[in-house]
């Protein structure tokens, strides 16, 4: 294992930010190479968690002979918002991932995007495991969007029960998914809940799907059990149930539960007078993909979003 | 005058977000064909210049009721939990408004915020929205457009007694904003930056003033004839813009005054580091021109943005 700095950024107060990436050589020159990127974000700790295990894999539970193609892994990128629980950069709450493909001469952020994406350019597979932008607990999954440049079967090798092939906005262009695409490598976004917490068992189910992708990719050679067929959704596929009224919010059911047409599956509570005013009824049959993660919530709040079944 | 919501949600405890609009129409109404301005401000949370704008433009209005021939629509704190907390995105979200455009129906709340702006806008002949910078740097009133829109915009631009007109190149990523979006719906909009993030500059306020009133007179929405004298704007056209981005992280102290002429090679400022009582870097302007953005914020990182000149590329003032 070779550790490598990506940047190197002084503070006027605080210790350097030096973000470093974990390459491992792979024993075969010819097999395809990959990089996976963790926490761009403060509020990313399951991101950063699931790059920090696989940087343990590599280094500790894998047989070296067995790593074919080289594999690069940077954690995290933003150590400074994430030792401050701030979500952006710091010091003017940029968001990274809308800094590509960044700019030597630019400011902060797109000089960090720049040294990042130097770091990882040239690889033939890249890993995004990113924080979903809402409050919203939810399967793992896979976010690919419509450029043109997307691997959707390369996608499917993860085997994650979806994979949401998402219309591009225009903001959209300036994401390090969009652009690593542009520039040649297949990338895939991992998308993760925005819960702050580590949930091991989804955690588990995103680094076995990684390891899943390299050994299908032949990057590795490590056999572990296969995982869904995934299916493929875009907007057309999912109900959207949005809060009626506002208050504490209760979620009955979990992401990845199957619902049936006018079960209940949340509540909400009047905040000040305790009782229930308004039950949520599931508008059709389906599988939660996601739910809102705070106990408070806004009227109009998208409270869940169902893949329809049947 | 009448005022209404245009979005509201009720929030979790005892408390609703209201996006409210205040119309202003003529006392008699001439014709079918009334011309309509919309007059945006806080979508950035932080920046307070548009309220101050908004506020005197309503109370000219109050006072001038009877020389109003079109509708004035005045919003002036669309992300109103945002100007009430000091926090530029959509609280709780932590979403750039003004990259949610145009937003829809059914998306989460900060795009369906941005998704009743739009609609309730639309339809207006006119739209100016008006932003502060940030809390990091201070600039001069400036309007800024995008070339694709240009030959609609530019001549409204003109009329609003601002100091200079940046016509920038179409970016993709723009098109997420509340300008692009309008544009796009056929309402010509403009989009105004001056003066610094969580604070006044009560001149400003006035000249821009001077400068949205003399647009709707010379939009007819206004009763009378050149009343208002403004000033003629730079236009970016004639030269060049020049970035200085920070070569070091430190403290920046400036050494000119915004809005300054400035010559080559004349000094911006130091980047100092206070612990060891060092001068980190001196920035030095690489062209003359004007200095129309200037650090207000002192702490920076490597690439922060300190200054912005507008100069003439052959080195000429």
């Amino acid at each position: 294992m070779e550790k490598i700095e990506v940047l190197r950024i002084e503070s006027l107060s605080r210790a350097p930010l030096v973000v470093e990436g974990y390459l491992f050589k792979g024993t075969n020159p010819k097999a395809p190479k990959v990089a996976i990127v963790g926490a761009m974000e403060g509020e990313s700790i399951l991101p950063l968690y699931c790059a920090s295990t696989m940087v343990d894999f590599f280094k500790n539970k894998i047989d070296k002979k067995q790593i074919k193609g080289d594999v690069l892994i940077i954690p995290s990128i933003n150590h400074y918002a994430l030792n401050i629980g701030k979500r952006f950069w710091p010091l003017d709450n940029t968001d990274i991932n809308m800094m590509f493909p960044g700019y030597e001469l630019g400011e902060t952020t797109q000089r960090i995007a720049k040294k990042v994406f130097d770091a990882i350019s040239g690889y033939d597979f890249g890993i995004i495991l990113e924080r979903r932008p809402d409050p919203a607990t939810c399967l793992p999954y896979i976010k690919l969007y419509k450029s043109g440049y997307e691997d959707l079967v390369g996608a499917k090798k993860f085997g994650f029960k979806m994979i949401h092939h998402r219309t591009m906005k225009s903001i959209d262009t300036v994401t390090l998914q969009y652009n690593w695409q542009l520039w040649g490598t297949k990338a895939f976004s991992i998308m993760c809940p925005s819960d702050n917490q580590v949930d091991k068992k989804i955690a588990s189910q995103i680094n076995q799907a990684m390891i899943r992708f390299m050994d299908k990719t032949k990057i590795i050679n490590y056999h572990i059990f296969n995982g869904y067929e995934s299916t493929v959704i875009d907007r057309n596929f999912i109900d959207v149930v949005k809060s009626p009224r506002s208050g504490i919010f209760i979620s009955k059911e979990l992401a990845g539960n199957y619902v049936s047409k006018d079960q209940v599956i949340g509540e909400i509570v009047h905040s000040l007078e305790g009782d229930v005013i308004h039950q949520f009824l599931a508008p059709c049959n389906g599988m939660i993909t996601c739910f809102y993660s705070n106990s408070l919530i806004y009227e109009h709040a998208v409270a869940f979003r169902i893949a329809k079944i049947g | 005058m009448n005022t209404t919501e245009i979005f509201t949600s009720e929030l979790p405890v005892g408390e609703k977000l209201s996006i409210k609009r205040t119309r202003f129409e003529p006392k008699e109404k001439v014709n079918n064909k009334i011309k309509r301005i919309s007059i945006v401000s806080g979508i950035h949370g932080d920046e307070l210049e548009g309220q101050l704008v908004i506020y005197l433009l309503a109370n000219w209005l109050n006072n001038n009721s009877d020389k109003l021939k079109g509708i004035v629509d005045i919003y002036p704190a669309v992300n109103s939990l945002g100007v009430d907390t000091i926090t530029r995105g959509f609280p709780l979200y932590d979403v750039d408004l003004n990259r949610t455009f145009p937003g829809s129906a059914n998306e989460f709340l900060p795009g369906q915020v941005v998704h009743a702006l739009a609609n309730d806008v639309k339809g207006s002949d006119i739209a100016i929205d008006i932003h502060s910078s940030n809390i990091f740097l201070r600039e001069i009133p400036q309007i800024r457009i995008n070339k694709e829109y240009s030959k609609s915009t530019l001549p409204l631009a003109k009329e609003l007694n601002c100091d200079f007109i940046w016509i920038h190149d179409a970016v993709t990523v723009l098109e997420s904003t509340f300008s692009h979006t309008m544009n796009s719906m056929g309402t010509k909009t403009l989009v105004v930056e001056m003066g610094v993030g969580m604070r006044l500059t009560k001149a400003y306020g006035h000249q821009l003033l001077i400068g949205i009133l003399n647009l709707m007179q010379k939009e007819g929405m206004i009763e009378g004839k050149d009343d208002f004298v403004i000033r003629e704007a730079f236009n970016s056209e004639i030269g060049e813009v020049f970035y200085l981005n920070a070569p070091k992280s430190g403290l920046f102290v400036p050494a000119l005054d915004h809005c300054a002429i400035i010559k080559k090679d004349e000094k911006i400022g130091d980047i100092v580091d206070p612990l060891t009582g060092t001068i980190h870097a001196t920035l030095i302007a690489p062209n003359d021109g004007i200095l129309f953005t200037l650090r207000e914020y002192p702490v920076v990182y490597e690439g922060s943005l300190i200054a912005r000149i507008f100069g003439d590329n052959s080195g000429k003032n």
